[in-house]
């Protein structure tokens, strides 16, 4: 709760009123299996929004449009003022560089180590840095995550839970405005799970993000929420705070607290 | 099928010549490609060599032409065998690794990744890998061909004695650019065929370990046969514009 | 960073390993094409080049010293072949060497064979245009084959005539009281007999022949190179043609004698004139069958030298035998 608290100050500042993400309309289909179908939620500035949903029901589909990784059949998508639909594949990169993707399967290059891992982006996104820069950068990222001993590892050598940290540090490396998070506690044991869920709040704090991440892990969603979306059939069922939504009677939404 | 492939390939070229080359990358493939499959490309080219050379002895013994054993296996191993057992090789070990690399890539948002990280994967990923497959084979069957002709030189002197001044004489006098360049330019085709099979194969596996080595199958598969059907068409190309 | 780099520094290695022997390779290949270094050019026309093709070898006295550049058709008979000789061996070719066009081993490629003349000439120049060759081919030589078989055949036809005519010529025998003549004659016959022989055997050896050449039994390669047999042949069919003449000449005699002597009998006129007629017709008959024996030498000379021949060696050593087993006796001097 004290996150939500903390939250709630950062929204407070006057100067960012407008959403950081807004998503109205959007529907997208696979063949005959429509998996958003006129679906809408925005994302303040320094929000946690965790959105909850089954599996299948394509919340993944939802974050991966909003990076472009997915094309929106329609709708509206705006981020960081920019609507990504209309955006040409430069200015889609740039706005990348802007928003962190932590993948469910961690997404780390196997055959790169921990180090390479973390240069990657920053040399992708083209950041002139020199020798030294970079590597204080992927020192510091990786403290972040306190696993500045593996910088020299290859993903392989690292254990579920470590490889989650190293995929976090990679995210995080960019500094980027917005955070996406793809299931970020799942097929980890429940301690690591909560460790991680931490890290993501703790890290939140200090680069002061906004994100949006998807889980069915409800002690995840408990630690890290500000606000829940719950997604039912392609669409914004219902949306509030931990304790709004956990107090419903709605039997839909009622399942995933119990 | 086909029209993916096609698709693929032409996407291949849209982004391959487009600039931004990921010159490092390009070479790490390369040395994967190149230098990693050079022992076992070797020692299957020693081996055809020295077996060619034993198994057509005794048919030109029956002739009396003897003699022109080291002509006979040199432009066997030069004309086709070299190009069409190395590629062979080369697609069993490269495009299923290549396939199984992409696929596993594929399955585990390491391609995603890529792409959010501002990096085009297709470029990173497919045009390096087929780039690289395209310019490594050709280096491969040189070196392939010339392995092959020492184990045809180890074959020759099984059962009678040349030197191996003569051998390579009598090899080289007996080969016209006529048998070089065709073959020669095939390997490239097949380097290519190889690389952008088992990354199509790759690219597009479906989620899943199974996925990705259906994709690692199917990519030798196919390669394969597209060598031999490559290969038959430069035949008859070469043929027709009277190189032969 | 260190890794990749010790590894584009054998990726290097490989790719500079692969160019060398590529290059090495085609090298060799365009030195043997003649593709490099200093050459120069020569020229020759041959009314058929039997499939040379360009890039074909240039043998000189059997070294390889060049390779075909280029082949023109300048018209229906004239093909004009460039050649691209090494310079090396230009001062030891002369202008009067002479150019033909042969075959590599056994079934192997066409090639040009330049074989210089005993006779002195000034060393060639860039362009020179050689003498050739003209190339025996397999069609040709069938032809001659058929038509000195035709000939050989007229001329049996001919001697049989002749011996014919004279055997059973009552008055010739009664006339020919002269023993010299009469043994002259006989030995004649006999010798014309024995051509008639030979020439039948001979005319049915190359029929045989043809057949089977055409058939492909015999090696067209082998027939077509045999230079040394179509000189024979040749000579055989010269030969046999002379010695047809003189048993025409010997028959038409003859036929000249007993005409003169049946007039003679029935005119009633006097043996001075006969004898006069005599010895004149004996001199003239003398030098007939002088001719014919000559012939008939010449014919069984080159009869034994086709024997000789290694092409025909082994069918006339089976013929031979079969001839044992029916004991017809072929004549052999």
């Amino acid at each position: 709760m004290e996150t939500a608290t903390q939250h709630i100050t950062t929204k407070s500042d006057p100067a960012e009123q407008t959403p950081v993400i807004f998503i109205e309309h959007v529907c997208k289909r696979f063949g005959d299996n429509v998996v958003l179908n006129d679906f809408g939620m925005t994302v303040e500035k320094g929000e946690n929004v965790v959105v909850l949903g089954r599996s299948g029901v394509g919340k993944s589909v939802l974050i991966k449009c909003i990076v472009g990784l997915l094309k929106a059949d329609s709708g509206n998508i705006v981020v960081l003022d920019k609507d990504i639909t209309s955006l040409d594949h430069d200015e889609m990169d740039k706005m990348r560089a802007r928003v962190g993707f932590l993948f469910q399967s961690n997404a780390l290059y196997d055959s790169m180590t921990v180090r390479k891992n973390l240069e990657f982006p920053l040399r992708r996104h083209w950041i002139e840095s020199s020798r030294d820069e970079i590597d204080a950068m992927v020192l510091e990222a990786l403290e972040n995550v306190g696993l500045a001993h593996t910088i020299d590892m290859m993903p392989e050598e690292l254990s579920g839970g470590m490889k989650k940290r190293v995929a976090l540090a990679r995210t995080l490396i960019l500094k980027p405005e917005i955070i996406l998070y793809d299931e970020p506690t799942t097929g980890l044991d429940p301690v690591t799970g909560k460790e991680i869920s931490m890290l993501i709040v703790e890290l939140q704090a200090k680069y002061r993000t906004s994100s949006i991440i998807i889980s069915h892990d409800m002690h995840c969603v408990k630690l890290t929420a500000s606000k829940i979306v719950l997604l039912m059939d392609g669409k914004n069922y219902c949306s509030g705070t931990y304790e709004a939504l956990s107090r419903s009677t709605d039997p839909a939404v009622k399942q995933f607290f119990e | 099928m086909t029209g993916d492939l096609s698709r693929f390939t032409g996407r291949f070229f849209a982004y391959g010549i487009k600039p931004r080359y990921e010159l490092a990358e390009f070479l790490r493939q390369c040395y994967m490609i190149g230098n990693r499959s050079l022992p076992l490309v070797g020692l299957t080219g020693f081996i055809m060599g020295l077996v060619l050379t034993m198994q057509l002895r005794p048919s030109l013994v029956d002739y009396g032409v003897e003699s022109q054993l080291p002509a006979m296996v040199g432009i066997a191993i030069v004309r086709e065998i070299g190009p069409v057992i190395t590629a062979l090789i080369f697609a069993g070990k490269i495009g299923s690794s290549i396939g199984a690399e992409l696929g596993s890539m594929k399955v585990t948002e390491q391609i995603d990744a890529m792409e959010v990280s501002g990096t085009n994967p297709f470029k990173y990923l497919v045009v390096t890998r087929v780039m690289a497959a395209t310019l490594m084979l050709p280096v491969l069957v040189v070196l392939s061909d010339g392995i092959s002709l020492l184990g045809a030189f180890l074959g020759v002197n099984i059962r009678s004695v040349t030197s191996f001044t003569l051998f390579f004489r009598q090899v080289i006098d007996n080969l016209a650019f006529g048998d070089v360049f065709p073959a020669f330019i095939k390997t490239f085709l097949f380097g290519f065929a190889v690389g952008i099979i088992g990354c199509h194969k790759g690219y597009y596996s479906s989620k899943g370990t199974e996925g990705v080595g259906r994709a690692a199958n199917s990519a030798v598969v196919l390669s394969s046969i597209v060598i031999f059907i490559i290969d038959l068409i430069v035949v008859q190309v070469t043929d027709l514009i009277g190189i032969n | 960073m260190e890794a990749q780099t010790k590894n584009n520094i054998k990726l290097g290695f490989l790719v500079l390993a692969g160019l060398l022997l590529l290059i090495l390779t085609l090298y060799g290949v365009g030195k043997n094409q003649h593709l490099f270094g200093s050459n120069f050019r020569l020229k020759a026309r041959f009314t058929n080049i039997s499939g040379l093709m360009k890039g074909n070898n240039i043998r000189f006295s059997g070294i390889q010293v060049g390779t075909v550049k280029q082949i023109e058709i300048l018209n229906d008979t004239t093909i004009e072949v460039t050649m691209l000789i090494d310079e090396k061996v230009k001062p030891f070719m002369h202008r009067n060497a002479i150019a033909s066009i042969g075959t590599e081993g056994l079934m192997g490629n066409k090639i040009i064979n330049i074989i210089p003349s005993s006779s002195p000439a000034p060393a060639v120049e860039e362009d020179v245009m050689l003498a050739t060759q003209k190339n025996v081919n397999t069609d040709e030589m069938l032809q001659t084959l058929s038509r000195t078989n035709k000939n050989i055949a007229d001329v049996s036809e001919d001697l049989k005539n002749a011996a014919h005519r004279i055997t059973n010529s009552a008055a010739l025998w009664s006339l020919l009281n002269d023993s010299g003549l009469s043994l002259n004659v006989r030995t004649s016959l006999a010798h014309i007999n024995q051509a008639a022989a030979n020439t039948q055997t001979f005319t049915r050896d190359i029929r045989e022949i043809i057949a089977q050449t055409k058939e492909g039994r015999g090696s067209i390669g082998q027939l077509l190179r045999d230079t040394g047999f179509y000189r024979d042949l040749d000579r055989a069919t010269t030969t046999i043609d002379q010695a047809g003449q003189g048993a025409r000449d010997l028959v038409s005699h003859l036929d000249d004698l007993v005409l003169q002597l049946k007039e003679d009998v029935a005119n009633g006129k006097g043996t001075a004139n006969a004898l006069l007629r005599d010895s004149l017709i004996v001199m003239k008959l003398n030098a007939s069958l002088d001719n014919i024996q000559k012939g008939t030498d010449g014919f069984n000379q080159n009869m034994e030298a086709l024997k000789h021949n290694f092409l025909f060696r082994g069918y006339f050593r089976r013929l031979e035998k079969q001839k044992k087993k029916q004991t017809v006796n072929t004549v052999t001097r």
